[in-house]
């Protein structure tokens, strides 16, 4: 008995060990960052499913209702994006879409940043929740800030 | 906290094996997953009488899923092939072949159609046998089979959230394998109760 509860501490501490915490870093938070363009794509298959429909339909609220003077004013653009057309090739390669999802390009200091934002996932049942997340996602991007 | 947002927390946690688990387990009661999962519930349970068999045709299940996680994730990691080739192959691609050929399966186990070149065919006759009666092998491959059925909320949390957690930690083994263990845990979990309790 003593013999297997050592196995398993054993097994627990080679897993652990194998593991690298999961930390996502990305350019650091500059004062210089000048934002020039946010792109908020939302990416989908010819076929979509329930949560796919309500992150598009989410995600589109919430840039109309807190971002409409971005948008008009061209600094930020939400499109929903087919990836199965052939048409749109090129912007699924550049982002790197796996399939549906939401991405949050940003235009700063002349270079692309891109990067998934999977939380929404989790968010599909609650709308003020969806809307809030992103929102102080956008927000931060909006400020220069990548992390 | 609500449920949803304990298992966001725990699948974006710092260490990689934890958010391995809970992903697995997200994916596990997501709707494509599900399904299969319910589906070789059902195959578990065709021996109910056998204690023994239906724990391990839960367990080669879940290994079968677990050989093809490991083999797509190391592939992308170690390999270096492409996440976003293969992601939009499968979901194109994979349901289109997976329903014909379960169907397929499907006729040729349960006798539906008799068709007469399938009788004189005696290697498909000793193949119809392993997969109604053998049931180790057919386990395994259902796994190894249904993991590759993805659908959009499956796929985000494979190739969207595990992959990038296994390319940052350059494990293309463990990593996948305790996703794939999650996603196989309620047919574990559900032929241990009938071990424990098969009446």
């Amino acid at each position: 008995m003593v013999k297997v509860k050592l196995c398993i501490l054993l097994i627990i501490v080679f897993l652990v060990g194998c593991s690298t915490p999961n930390i996502v870093s990305e350019s650091p938070i500059s004062e210089n960052n000048i934002v020039e363009k946010i792109e908020v794509y939302h990416f989908h298959g010819e076929n979509q499913c329930f949560s796919c429909r309500t992150i598009k339909e989410f995600a589109e609220k919430t840039v109309n209702t807190h971002y409409q003077d971005l948008l008009e004013s061209g600094k930020m653009e939400f499109r929903s994006i087919n990836l199965d057309k052939f048409e749109n090739k090129d912007v699924t390669a550049k982002y790197g879409a796996t399939g549906s999802s939401l991405w949050i390009g940003t235009y700063v200091n002349g270079e692309f940043h891109k990067k998934e934002n999977t939380n929404v996932w989790y968010k599909v049942n609650d709308e003020e929740a969806f809307v809030s997340s992103l929102k102080t996602l956008l927000d931060k991007r909006l400020s220069g800030d990548l992390k | 906290m609500s449920f949803m947002a304990f298992m966001e927390m725990m699948g974006s946690s710092n260490i990689a094996i934890v958010a391995a688990f809970f992903i697995g387990l997200m994916t596990a009661i997501s709707p494509c997953p599900l399904a299969t999962n319910i589906t070789a519930i059902a195959y578990v349970s065709k021996r109910i009488n056998n204690s023994k068999h239906t724990l391990l045709v839960g367990f080669l299940y879940t290994l079968g899923r677990m050989f093809s996680y490991t083999l797509l994730a190391s592939l992308i990691v170690w390999f270096g092939i492409s996440s976003q080739s293969i992601s939009l192959l499968l979901q194109k691609y994979g349901n289109h072949i997976l329903g014909p050929l379960l169907l397929i399966i499907g006729v040729i186990m349960l006798d539906i159609i008799k068709l007469n070149f399938l009788k004189a065919s005696n290697r498909l006759t000793k193949l119809k046998q392993k997969l109604a009666n053998k049931g180790y092998m057919g386990s395994f491959l259902l796994g190894s089979i249904f993991a590759l059925a993805f659908c959009p909320f499956s796929a985000v949390l494979f190739f969207g959230m595990l992959i990038p957690i296994a390319i940052k930690s350059g494990d293309g083994l463990i990593i996948p394998a305790v996703f794939a263990f999650a996603t196989g845990l309620p047919v574990i979990i559900f032929s241990l109760i009938l071990t424990v309790n098969p009446k």
